[in-house]
């Protein structure tokens, strides 16, 4: 039983943006509502004593649905030293998210049923997000052979995705998104076309020829994302482009959403927060995949957001270990580790700068992931599960190696200030993270 | 004029006023390179690691003789040899030298930024011998030397850096010292050599040599790995010999006694005619010469005392 | 510049002169005449008394004997132990020193480790038949057997004191100041 009072209630999905109560009764939410009297609450969760209910005073502070991040890589099974999903759904509670996709690029790769139970019961056992696996696409990530797609989806996989790489094949794209049709799962497409990309570690531009480092095109992805829209239109399928980066993906998913075409997508907010001018041969903490981009592109990727064209933020939480990322800069992995940090940076950078709304950010990172991959969540409406976040905008933490949950610490916010975190964070109306008592 | 850094990584961190004093040092370091006993006490007891994991003999000979002239003693890693082959990251390595107190450690590699890497974990000076494909301040010092002592100076010489600029560090790093010292740059190939990114370092780009050659002060030949063909950069060394191969007529066509530069090694009959390279305008051989004399320079000033200032 | 405060004058510009003078008629008197003669002067003060040594010879002899100049930083052996690094300068000695009599010249002759290090560049450079030591100051306080052959003047020091030699082609003033040091 819980009341949280006094807060201010951000949920896009039934319109709501205002201060108010809201009560959670049986890991549900019970009633949400204009501040509630003592009698009215124990009327709604059917108690005799007020003190058998947890009260949390919210003032000041505001409360969403549970985020969920469609692009989370928890390292689980092979790459412990990394993440693992004990470490991994921690952090995303530490950061507001209650549900996360994990990403099948693991060692072994999730490409059959048994892996995709593993990963849930994992992520049971370690009782903190919920985690839906994403199972590969193609049998150990080779972009040939169709994984057996219903009984992964019976398993409980809620998408599909050779992510860590692109699938260079177009027919087995095309393929894939035939026989998902019989999934109902999107298939999650990382773009990247391997030739085009070459041994490149940044964007290609003024930056990378600064930096004497091998530049990645932008058209390494675009034109993969145009492939991949245009099979979709053709096919019918059901995709969800990962990580969009540039300006002309940008105008090709603009023109996609305008035919009809069935495909959605995410921008990773560092892309919304760096550009390749922040890269520095010394941190490889800014090298990522696909490339932090131009300011141009940036500007077009929050238009997108902005105008619907982009549906969702998603972190592409990427985790690597120290030894890995304390070398130099082309010999590094790419990766960001963006759990714990994210809301906070795009509070700062975003909400307080006047680019974004709150109840945008929420939209983005609740509302639509839980309606595009078909979850639980992203709503406060009453009788849906007590997926909750309680943010607090003046609390402030100096990021350190040993305040992060995530085993990795390659953030490029190490050892800086951030402001604006989450505070309490329910799972199933359960209290899997209080910033007070930590 | 007092030496203030701790590591020579890239030409942008120094200012026209300290590449000017890193020349008049190797003044008198080109008069010790002529004597008949090439031995100085300088740096008696100091110790450089010359660490080289990317081959290059022209290089390392280079820093070697210059370190050896001053006295220095000299720890030579190279990949074959050391623990760098079996797999030991430069962190570690990194590690090693700092508890052998090196002095100074020349670092050559295949990554860009492994020099700024190995200067933020070290006390000891880094210079970078060349990274990837991003730096390599000491041969553009050396070319500014020679520049330096054939045209009389930088201001308003019009300099033309030929070939293969995508990948080379030399021409990178040169332009943007010869920017500060007052020089016209143009960088001249073709465009899959030539990214017009490049702009970046108020440079000029041209994809046309002969039009480029009239009034040019300095022209440099890049080298063009033959690979470039394989990769589909260049139709054929025929074609690039054509469009860009430096010959005595066509260096004619400057109307200048221009002088022929070549970071080396040649390949002769492609980016340069072989009796271009041997021809009186060629200052090829001395490049190799200054080369030491300026790395004497940059070494003396780096480890040989006075370090009370250093800001960085 | 020097801290402290000057206590005495000890040569003036006629004194210098006068020195001068007497050091350029020892040196071919010892050596029996100007043939096969040669100075060196030592950066940055021996350089100017080295020049005045070759006129005031030419002069009295009508000979310009062959001057050359010599930059010993690379030969110090203190450059670790010194805060400011010393600018490097070119040492231009433009004729063989084989077989020669050969007149080093320097300001002051202090501890004698400037001359050590300058016999060490001299020795690297040839083979001279004879080095001799021309010095406008000798103050004492000798760390090596090093002793000149022709002084200016000999000026007996505290070790709180320090010597400062001016010359107008280097400072603005002729004349040598005795120094109490703060
Ligand atoms: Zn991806």
């Amino acid at each position: 039983m819980l009341w949280i009072k006094n807060v201010r209630m951000v949920d896009p999905s039934q319109g709501i943006s205002a201060i108010g109560d809201l009560l959670v009764k049986d890991g549900r939410i019970a009633k949400t509502g204009e501040r509630f009297s003592e009698e009215d609450v124990l009327a709604v969760l059917g108690v005799k004593k007020i003190n058998q209910v947890d009260q949390v005073e919210g003032q000041g502070k505001y409360l969403f649905p549970g985020l969920i991040d469609v692009h989370v890589h928890l390292r689980e099974p092979g790459q412990e030293d990394k993440e693992d999903i004990q470490s991994g759904t921690r952090a995303a509670v530490r950061g507001g998210f209650t549900s996360i996709l994990a990403m099948a690029n693991t060692k072994p790769v999730v490409d059959t049923r048994a892996m995709v139970e593993f990963v849930r019961h994992q992520a049971q056992r370690a009782g903190k997000a919920r985690v839906y696996p994403v199972a590969a696409v193609t049998k150990g990530f080779l972009g040939q052979e169709l994984v057996e797609m219903v009984d992964l989806k019976d398993g409980g996989a809620v998408a599909f995705s050779d992510d860590g790489k692109g699938i260079q094949s177009a027919e087995t794209m095309r393929l894939s998104l035939e026989y998902a049709k019989l999934t109902g799962c999107p298939i999650i497409s990382h773009c990247e076309d391997n030739n085009l990309a070459g041994q490149g570690v940044m964007r290609k531009g003024e930056a990378s020829a600064r930096l004497g480092l091998k530049g990645i095109p932008a058209s390494a992805e675009s034109v993969m994302v145009a492939r991949d829209v245009l099979i979709a239109g053709e096919t019918g399928g059901k995709v969800h482009i990962a990580h969009v980066s540039t300006k002309e993906s940008v105008w090709i998913l603009r023109a996609a959403k305008k035919l009809g075409i069935d495909v959605s997508a995410e921008v990773n907010p560092h892309h919304l927060l760096f550009t390749d001018e922040d890269v520095k041969l010394t941190n490889a903490s800014y090298k990522v995949n696909p490339p932090l981009a131009g300011r141009e592109d940036q500007e077009a990727l929050l238009e997108g957001l902005l105008d619907g064209t982009i549906d969702m933020l998603a972190t592409d939480h990427a985790p690597h270990t120290w030894e890995e990322k304390t070398r130099p800069f082309a010999e590094t992995p790419f990766g960001i580790n963006a759990l714990e940090t994210v809301l906070a940076a795009v509070w700062q950078e975003l909400v307080l700068k006047g680019k974004m709304n709150i109840e945008k950010v929420v939209q983005l990172w609740s509302v639509n992931p839980a309606c595009r991959f078909g979850l639980e969540g992203g709503t406060l409406r009453a009788g849906t599960p007590a997926d909750l976040v309680l943010f607090d905008p003046a609390w402030r933490e100096i990021i350190t190696a040993e305040s992060l949950e995530s085993k990795a610490q390659n953030t490029p916010f190490l050892g800086k200030e951030l402001q604006g975190f989450p505070i309490m964070t329910w799972v199933g109306g359960k209290i899997v993270m209080n910033r007070d008592h930590n | 004029m007092q030496w203030m850094h701790k590591d020579l990584l890239d030409i942008d961190n120094l200012t026209a006023q300290e590449i000017e004093h890193i020349l008049q040092t190797a003044v008198p370091m080109k008069e010790v390179l002529a004597r008949p006993i090439k031995k100085l006490p300088t740096l008696r007891g100091k110790s450089i690691a010359l660490m080289f994991y990317e081959s290059s003999t022209r290089t390392r000979t280079s820093f070697e003789t210059a370190a050896k002239i001053l006295g220095a003693d000299i720890t030579n890693f190279s990949v074959a040899q050391s623990s760098v082959s079996k797999g030991e990251s430069l962190l570690d390595t990194a590690k090693t030298l700092q508890a052998m107190n090196i002095d100074l450690v020349v670092i050559r590699h295949t990554s860009s930024g492994a020099p700024e890497f190995l200067a933020e974990w070290l006390t000891a000076g880094v210079i970078n011998g060349g990274d990837g494909q991003h730096a390599h301040p000491t041969q553009a010092l050396l070319d500014y030397f020679t520049i330096k002592d054939h045209l009389g100076g930088f201001k308003g010489k019009k300099i033309l850096i030929i070939g293969d600029v995508l990948h080379s560090r030399v021409a990178r790093s040169n332009a943007l010292g010869l920017k500060k010292l007052g020089a016209e740059v143009t960088f001249i190939g073709p465009p899959t050599l030539l990214s017009p990114e490049m702009k970046y370092l108020g440079v000029k780009i041209s994809y046309d040599l002969d039009k480029e050659l009239p009034g040019a002060d300095a022209v440099m030949a890049l080298r063009l790995q033959l690979e470039r063909q394989q990769s589909g950069l260049v139709p054929s060394i025929r074609e690039y010999n054509r469009l860009y191969g430096l010959t005595r007529e066509r260096i004619e066509k400057t109307g200048k006694p221009t002088i022929v530069m070549h970071p080396g090694p040649m390949n002769r009959g492609v980016e340069i005619a072989s009796d271009l390279a041997d021809s009186v305008q060629s200052v090829i051989e001395e490049q190799v010469t200054n080369g030491v004399a300026v790395r004497m320079a940059l070494i003396y000033l780096m480890i040989g005392g006075g370090t009370a200032n250093v800001v960085d | 510049m020097m801290e402290g405060t000057p206590k005495n004058r000890i040569m003036d510009e006629d004194g210098i002169r006068r020195a001068i003078s007497r050091i350029s008629h020892e040196i071919v008197e010892k050596s029996k005449g100007t043939e096969n003669l040669v100075l060196v002067g030592v950066r940055t003060r021996g350089v100017p008394l080295a020049e005045r040594i070759q006129e005031r010879i030419l002069e009295f002899e009508n000979v310009r004997l062959p001057l050359g100049l010599l930059d010993i930083t690379l030969y110090r052996d203190d450059l670790s132990m010194i805060d400011v690094q010393p600018v490097l300068h070119e040492t231009r000695v433009p004729f063989s020193i084989e077989g020669k009599t050969l007149i080093l010249i320097d300001d002051v002759l202090f501890t004698g480790r400037t001359v050590r290090a300058a016999l060490n560049a001299l020795i690297d450079l040839g083979r001279p038949h004879k080095i001799q030591l021309a010095v406008l100051i000798d103050r004492g306080h000798r760390e090596l057997p090093i002793r000149a052959d022709f002084v200016g003047k000999n000026v007996p020091t505290s070790s709180r004191e320090t010597i400062s030699v001016c010359l107008k082609e280097t400072d603005e003033n002729e004349e040598v100041l005795l120094w109490e040091k703060l």
